[in-house]
């Protein structure tokens, strides 16, 4: 039943408070930035869709923040759950933020057993001739991390920079990774989301 | 911590983390916290099995239970009904994005020492043996009865008036036999005592409408059941007060709510003291508001094979109506397995429960554990049912009762309700939020 239908693919936005993550999300949604979060704009709005066709084949991301949860107390675990994608996201004008990625990482191998894993220097345009955090230390990390990354990209919400190039090849990443599974994918998944009931419409009797 | 809210919840339970997704939504400013590390509170969903195994201070698993972060154990068993209260609170507030269900495979009930499946449609009840023949028709013409009642159309009443006959008058107009009554009000109305019998017909009505109701909505069985266990729901309703700009801490602990002439003022955390106009929380952090008006008896068992009986469902609940076994309330057995993702491939999380009656609780549960066959593993808790002794409306301090021995979460969210429009005086507006959320998709 669900074979025309474009699979969506949950994309996880990670990493520590400040770092961009719902500015990459802002990017995504209507290609925006604001220096001192307009947070009204985006009120209850925490996830958001977008198609993308890598040679012929359509695949739709479907972008979730934090919603700014790790401020202060641990992003439950219910985030992580059904994610094919997580990208972990630091600041490169923040050392502490890079270093603090192992505990990202960790919750998503934990909960997202099966996500594919993005590594993202954010904040490119704040990027110094003397670099806080280097392209070296950035090879590293992905080694120590037993190649669990996929890629890495650096970004900047502010110019707009690499964020488009981004999502793209994350689509690309997941087209090629479900190519063989994609079109089975939806057939035998018997576990679903409720809607509103409106749609039923006789009245039902169990006799 | 050292700021004013209009509202601090303590505890992140399901019933608290409703009220702070709606207060939230609702425009108030809200601090969430929690004196344990994780969210969920006694609706948590334990994992990975290791911690299930010490929480009840038990040697550590060995090797045959398969990864312990495959499983996701709760500690109160319920089931959604489809077309219930929680369900509705759910499409209302958005929060189902957040979660993916499964439907039960089939509902069971005890009769005569063994089982048998409540029917679901006119061929299974043709034939199920739950009843005789004429018993059956007298049973079908029942249900079309319920079924034409329009509580504002005495027309459709058929000359019988629901609001001031009681429920025993409405099996006596349809001669229904002591079983078929048991089997009425138990499985399908899901009352846990017969207190019901003496009671106006029409609350029962309402009850067998919900559960066809629901039913007709995923087939199988009127219940629903979250991947990943019940600890998604309080989750989702956190995320939902974080995203309308609800504060949360974890692992802070609460020393004090401060009151000032009988009425909240803030809640103290070792030095540091928050103010608010209100707080709500569950009776674990009130011990002196609260009283004891029952226990619930509660065992997770550990299987690794399914419920004998039961066609091998995946997903199950059994009922045992109390009059089968000579008691006051019911006992209710309900099976998840790795299908939902709350246990290692080829394992099955059985829970037996019921409200206690005596001093011997585990002795109580016997017919229900005797029906799951070898055990693997079994964890026993006794827990208080707590109720407030204070509605909150002087002193702005609003708790919740302690969860009950039913099945569902039809009482959790009646609480709720009721919690939300003592404290805020209006009913709550489930459109409001559903209007704001808008389409997501753009
Ligand atoms: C994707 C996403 C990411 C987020 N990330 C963060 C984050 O990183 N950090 C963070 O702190 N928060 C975050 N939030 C939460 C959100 O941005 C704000 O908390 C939310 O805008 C409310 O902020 P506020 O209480 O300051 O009210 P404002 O948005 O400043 O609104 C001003 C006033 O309006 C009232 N008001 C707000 N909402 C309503 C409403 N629905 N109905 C009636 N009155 C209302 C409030 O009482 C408030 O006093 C995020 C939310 C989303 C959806
Ligand atoms: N200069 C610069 N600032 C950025 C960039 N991305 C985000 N910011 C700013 O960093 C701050 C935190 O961003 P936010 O998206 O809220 O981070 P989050 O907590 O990870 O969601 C905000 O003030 C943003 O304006 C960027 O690429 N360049
Ligand atoms: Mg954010």
């Amino acid at each position: 039943m669900a074979t025309i239908k474009v699979t969506e693919q949950k994309v996880i936005l990670c990493g520590e408070y400040g770092v961009g993550k719902s500015s990459i999300f802002r990017r995504f949604a209507n290609n925006t930035f604001v220096s001192n979060n307009d947070r009204k704009s985006t009120l209850g709005l925490d996830n958001i869709n977008k198609q993308y066709t890598i040679d012929e084949k359509t695949i739709r991301l479907q972008l979730w923040d934090t919603g700014g949860m790790e401020r202060v107390a641990s992003i439950t675990s219910s985030y992580y759950k059904f994610a094919e994608a997580a990208i972990l996201v630091f600041s490169l004008d923040n050392p502490t933020s890079f270093h603090l990625l192992s505990q990202h990482l960790l919750d998503i191998v934990t909960y997202a057993e099966n996500a594919k894993i993005f590594l993202c220097g954010n904040k490119s345009d704040l990027e110094s001739v003397d670099p806080q955090v280097t392209d070296v230390e950035m090879e590293q990390f992905c080694e120590q991390c037993h190649n669990l990354i996929s890629a890495t990209y650096k970004t900047s919400c502010k110019t707009g920079h690499g964020v488009d190039e981004m999502f793209e090849d994350i689509a690309r990443h997941l087209v090629e990774a479900n190519r063989s599974r994609m079109e089975l994918h939806d057939m035998d998944k018997d576990h679903f989301k409720i809607t509103s009931s409106d749609e039923i419409d006789e009245p039902s009797c169990l006799c | 911590m050292d700021e004013e809210y209009d509202a601090i919840v303590l505890g992140t339970g399901l019933k608290e983390c409703i009220l702070s997704g709606m207060l939230s939504v609702s425009g108030k400013k809200v601090l969430h916290v929690d004196r344990n590390k994780y969210y969920g509170g006694e609706s948590a969903s334990i994992t990975p099995l290791e911690d299930l195994f010490s929480k009840f201070k038990a040697p550590p698993p060995d090797g045959s239970y398969g990864r312990g972060r495959d499983w996701n154990v709760d500690l109160i068993p319920k089931f959604l009904m489809a077309n219930g209260l929680l369900v509705k609170l759910l499409i209302h507030t958005g929060v189902t994005r957040y979660l993916e269900f499964k439907s039960v495979e089939g509902s069971y009930v005890y009769k005569s020492a063994k089982i048998s499946k409540v029917p679901i449609d006119q061929q299974e009840a043709l034939s199920s043996d739950l009843m005789g023949l004429f018993e059956k028709r007298r049973f079908r013409n029942f249900l079309i009865w319920v079924q034409n009642v329009q509580e504002d159309d005495p027309k459709s009443w058929d000359g019988f008036d629901p609001f001031s006959n009681n429920m025993q008058a409405l099996y006596n107009k349809f001669n229904l036999d002591k079983n078929t009554q048991d089997f009425t009000g138990h499985a399908l109305a899901l009352y846990r005592d017969d207190d019901y019998i003496g009671q106006s017909a029409i609350g029962t009505i309402r009850r067998i409408k919900l559960y066809s109701d629901s039913l007709a909505r995923y087939g199988k069985s009127p219940y629903l059941y979250p991947m990943y266990g019940l600890g998604e729901l309080p989750q989702g309703f956190a995320r939902l007060s974080a995203i309308y700009g609800g504060t949360y801490m974890l692992d802070k602990p609460i020393d004090e709510i401060v009151m000032e002439d009988g009425k909240v003022v803030g809640v103290r955390s070792g030095t540091e003291v928050a103010k608010c106009k209100q707080v709500f929380c569950d009776p674990t952090y009130v011990t002196d508001k609260v009283r004891k008006v029952g226990q619930v008896i509660r065992c997770i068992c550990l299987l690794d094979h399914p419920i004998s009986g039961t066609g091998d469902a995946l997903s199950t609940q059994i009922i045992i109506p109390q009059k089968q076994v000579n008691r006051n309330s019911d006992i209710y057995v309900s099976l998840v397995s790795h299908t939902h993702q709350v246990a290692a491939k080829g394992w099955f999380v059985a829970m037996v429960s019921t409200t206690v009656e005596t001093s011997n609780p585990e002795a109580e549960i016997k017919p229900g554990i005797d029906l799951l066959g070898p055990i693997k593993q079994k964890f026993v808790s006794v827990s208080d049912y707590l109720e407030p002794t204070d509605n909150g409306l002087n002193s702005q301090l609003f708790i919740s009762t302690s969860y009950d021995a039913t099945t569902h979460f039809e009482t959790t969210c009646l609480d709720v309700l009721d919690i939300f429009k003592r404290a805020t005086g209006e009913e709550f507006d489930f459109n409001k939020v559903k209007h704001e959320l808008g389409d997501e998709d753009q």
